[in-house]
């Protein structure tokens, strides 16, 4: 329900921006004869059952696929444990270079592929470890099977990890009217704002491509900051790839907020989007 | 008889001009496609011609030498068979002399005459305009697509006949215009919002910040709490 939702709260796109994903839709043959120049970013949802050569694109002569058709926009893997091992790990790096080239015999091609990946899953093969309202029928190893489906090295460019909990009936009742995605989406523009004028000597474009680097000259912590972080790490046993990236997502919530350093419920809030990791991964 | 007319491929997400040489002579009556063609583009000639049979033209048995240039790079895909059948026409001298020097084809036909809608127009129309091509003509249905691209004359033909007229000036193809600016500013077309989204504030806050710096973002729950589904 959420996830086809974030693109209504991403920066509009700009002209340049929409050109590149249209050529790639155009290209791809997905552009239907009604459309002429994609403007909303695009939503790309493909099934757990996807191949890794239509995942990354691939073909006699290389055709873009799904992480190039979602350029500047969402890829959304849902069940992400169902997913071919080996599939999500030709993932790994186009998350990092936003560009994918692929070598056939006839041709070696390029396309960008600059998206946001969002994923959903179960915490168990039966779907409820953990829940309150029944009881998970799985085995440790059945789980730890289940969980180890998703490799560390792909967790480590997951950024943000929240867990989601069933509604309660009250508030699928409730009158109260929920934020709408236009006043979501101002803050958003505003947190990327401060970012685009913050980055505009080091060509990155968000805090989600701070290198480790970066990361020491934008994200200083204070010694409240410090204190509390290094307690998660004692309490929560993070490792040292958990580190920058508590860093880069506070720095996000810094800027949501509209402030210039990072603050301790800063710094709290983005622990507790790692938290996760010890919870199901253990490590 | 000679011709040469040009036309547009795509290598990835850019477009190249390719030259389309047909020469049509008395000889063995036989079809010949060089240039690296693969399947979709060595299948184009019995597409080119039943599609010229249709269209009223007559096409005797001659031999048909087809040269896609630069030779030395794989063609693929079905937008040649405008272009060489504007060739063979221009041969048989179906179409009068005209000049095309400034003039693209692209475009797949169908055997009744017919433009069918093609892969790629965008980047073929970019580059062509990138060459300083002046003209090009292409599928109707993908003309939505291809007036993006300003600053060059595109023009959407229904059938290889209306194509035809059109270079003998015995009719008119309109110019498709698109306002660019009004389609930008027609923003608000996301049809899912999470005004509908009650309840899961914390979900909803690691979305914002997950949207606000470009993180990934991984979602874990129990069956019904609503990660995907509508409802």
């Amino acid at each position: 329900m959420m996830a086809r939702r974030i693109p209504s709260i991403l920066p509009d796109l700009s002209f340049e921006e929409a050109l590149e994903t249209t050529k790639i839709h155009s290209v791809a043959g997905v552009l239907s004869k009604e459309s002429s120049i994609i403007t909303t970013r695009p939503f790309r949802a493909p099934h757990h059952t996807i191949s890794s050569v239509s995942l990354v694109g691939g073909g006699r002569i290389p055709k873009p696929g799904e992480i190039s058709l979602a350029h500047n926009g969402v890829l959304f893997l849902d069940e992400l444990p169902e997913f071919n091992k080996n599939t999500l790990e030709v993932m790994r790096g186009p998350l990092e270079d936003k560009i994918i080239s692929i070598s056939r015999v006839n041709a070696t091609l390029s396309y960008p592929c600059n998206f946001m990946l969002i994923a959903s899953m179960n915490p168990c093969p039966c779907g409820f470890l953990g829940s309150k309202e029944k009881n998970c029928t799985c085995s440790p190893q059945a789980i730890s099977r289940y969980i180890g489906k998703i490799s560390g090295p792909l967790l480590d460019r997951i950024d943000i990890q929240i867990e989601a909990t069933p509604v309660k009936y009250q508030k699928l009742d409730s009158e109260e009217q929920a934020e709408n995605s236009e006043t979501i989406k101002k803050r958003v523009d505003l947190a990327r704002k401060i970012q685009q004028e913050r980055y505009k000597d080091c060509k990155i474009y968000s805090n989600s491509q701070l290198t480790p680097k970066l990361i020491e000259k934008y994200c200083k912590l204070d010694a409240e900051g410090k204190a509390i972080l290094k307690s998660a790490f004692e309490r929560l046993g993070l490792s040292a790839r958990a580190y920058g990236r508590i860093l880069k997502v506070a720095r996000t919530v810094a800027d949501l907020s509209g402030s210039i350093n990072i603050e301790k419920n800063h710094i709290a809030e983005a622990i507790q989007y790692r938290s996760l990791d010890k919870k199901y991964w253990k490590n | 008889m000679l011709s040469i007319v040009k036309s547009m491929s795509l290598s990835g997400l850019d477009g190249y001009l390719i030259y389309v040489q047909v020469d049509v002579a008395s000889g063995m009556p036989g079809w010949e496609i060089v240039g690296l063609p693969d399947t979709s583009v060595k299948e184009s000639k019995e597409r080119v011609k039943t599609a010229i049979k249709n269209s009223g033209y007559e096409l005797q048995s001659r031999r048909v030498v087809i040269n896609l240039a630069p030779a030395d790079t794989r063609k693929e895909g079905s937008f040649f068979d405008l272009p060489i059948a504007i060739g063979i026409l221009l041969c048989i001298e179906a179409i009068k002399k005209c000049d095309l020097e400034n003039t693209a084809f692209v475009g797949e036909l169908s055997l009744d005459g017919k433009l069918n809608k093609i892969n790629g127009i965008l980047p073929m129309c970019i580059e062509a305009k990138r060459l300083g091509i002046k003209r090009i003509i292409i599928p109707i249905d993908n003309i939505k697509e291809a007036s993006v691209v300003d600053n060059i004359e595109i023009l959407g033909a229904e059938n290889l006949r209306q194509v035809v007229d059109f270079l003998n000036n015995e009719c008119k193809i309109e110019k498709a215009t698109v306002n660019v600016d009004e389609i930008f500013n027609n923003k608000n077309n996301y049809s899912l919002d999470f005004s509908d989204v009650k309840g899961q504030e914390n979900v909803k806050r690691a979305i914002e910040v997950a949207a606000a710096g470009g993180h990934n973002c991984l979602l874990i729950g129990n069956p019904g709490s609503r990660k995907n589904y509508d409802g």
